[in-house]
């Protein structure tokens, strides 16, 4: 299984080899272009259990910058950023395995090399007493929190690399 | 005798519409059904409580326990008509945008809780809780907007419906400061499980209302002019789920 391929940003980037859990490596880019969170909007996704994308609602197809034909049956690590710590995932996937909401600060990738903060929150959908799938629900985060759960990436990042 | 119990927080010009709607209710289902109109969340929750609501227009917020819990079942919803919420101010406050909204300042609501629950995460943003801010509560939408204009908050938040429904001479005296597009949230018809066997019937009756004039017209009236669409089982748990997600 591999993702979609990025295109070669236009904008001055840096290249890096991701490693994803499902075995495979891929080529991302990144920008230091910031889009900002749309105001009075939530963003949605769901996926099944192995974490393939199932629905998406417009303002997570704007925010990707993919299409939704490109999103609709991808991985959900489509979105992640070099900046994120591989703890966090794995705490998230821990989390919603067990049938327990997870809350927590992503910095997303988008399609073209730029980034997105956001505040999620990850629910296992649950029908007749089984998990069915995963919805994520993202909300504007604030300024002070990214500030914050920015620079203890960065660490948490420093220690991951220092230890492989 | 069916009980059909309307959530309270409708604007008060659609009470005469709820009344037309289930009187063509009970003409296409030839069944008597009485209209539940409590005035209170706690009203409606005493009701909903003693098991005597059979059919409900019901709030997202108060779904998840009639379906979850209670194991309503689905009928319909509205076309295109979300629940979303507007966080205004008064046209004579200096704030302009959510930015300037500070600790400490007065927030009017009502009991809706729905309402509460989305200004509350969006102002997330900038910083601002339940914790941090104050909290005047009023009887009604129209109350809160009174109450705005006379300077008795810095903040007011609003059902977005009810909030269009004001009068232009009190929307010109406010400002809006942000208004949620969520788009799936949205209020819901749902039917008592010892009605199961007429769920299809009750659904088909709702998706046809707008099949004549005057059906059309009640629908108008009830600012819900595209009428209703069915809503399935993996519907209503979906937005339940998403609801979820809100709660903090
Ligand atoms: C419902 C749901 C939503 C998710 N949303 C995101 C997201 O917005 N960004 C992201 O990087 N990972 C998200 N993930 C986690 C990814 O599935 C994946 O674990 C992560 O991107 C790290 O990639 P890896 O597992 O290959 O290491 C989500 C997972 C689920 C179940």
């Amino acid at each position: 299984m591999r993702l979609p391929q990025m295109p070669v940003p236009e904008l001055p980037h840096r290249q890096h080899e991701l490693q994803f859990y499902e075995g495979f490596t891929q080529t991302v880019y990144t920008t230091d272009e910031e889009k900002q969170f749309p105001d009075g909007r939530l963003i949605v996704s769901s996926t099944d259990t192995k974490g393939i994308i199932t629905h998406a609602n417009d303002a997570f197809v704007i925010m990707s910058g993919w299409e939704r034909e490109e999103l609709m049956g991808s991985l959900h690590s489509i979105l992640r950023h070099p900046d994120m710590p591989k703890a966090a995932f794995k705490d998230l996937w821990d989390t919603v395995s067990t049938g327990t909401k997870w809350h927590g600060y992503v910095k997303n990738l988008r399609k073209n090399g730029g980034f997105y903060w956001v505040y999620a929150t990850v629910v296992p959908n649950i029908r007749d007493g089984e998990i069915q799938g995963y919805t994520s629900v993202r909300r504007k985060p604030s300024r002070s929190k990214v500030a914050e759960l920015g620079a203890l990436y960065e660490q948490m990042l420093a220690a991951e690399r220092s230890a492989s | 005798m069916i009980q059909f119990l309307i959530a309270p927080d409708f604007p008060p010009q659609y009470f005469a519409g709820w009344h037309l709607l289930n009187t063509r209710l009970q003409r296409k289902t030839n069944a008597a059904i009485h209209l539940q109109t409590p005035a209170s969340p706690q009203e409606e929750q005493a009701l909903i409580a003693s098991g005597t609501v059979d059919i409900i227009y019901a709030n997202p917020f108060d779904a998840a326990q009639l379906v979850r819990d209670m194991g309503y079942l689905p009928l319909v919803r509205p076309v295109n008509k979300p629940d979303e919420m507007v966080i205004a101010t008064a046209a004579s406050q200096p704030l302009q945008t959510l930015e300037d909204i500070k600790p400490d300042m007065r927030v009017l609501h009502t009991e809706n809780r729905d309402v509460k629950l989305i200004g509350l995460r969006l102002l997330e943003a900038v910083d601002l809780n339940e914790g941090n801010l104050q909290w005047v509560e009023a009887d009604a939408f129209q109350a809160v907007a009174r109450h705005l204009i006379d300077g008795d908050a810095e903040v007011g938040f609003f059902l977005a419906s009810a909030y269009q429904g004001l009068s232009s001479l009190t929307l010109n005296q406010l400002r809006t400061l942000m208004e949620s597009k969520i788009t799936d949230i949205s209020h819901v018809l749902l039917l008592h499980p010892r009605h199961s066997a007429q769920q299809e019937k009750l659904r088909s009756a709702f998706l046809e209302m707008g099949n004549d004039a005057a059906g059309q017209m009640v629908l108008e009236d009830l600012g819900l002019p595209e009428g209703f669409e069915t809503l399935t089982q993996e519907d209503a748990e979906f937005m339940i789920d998403l609801m979820e997600t809100l709660l903090d």
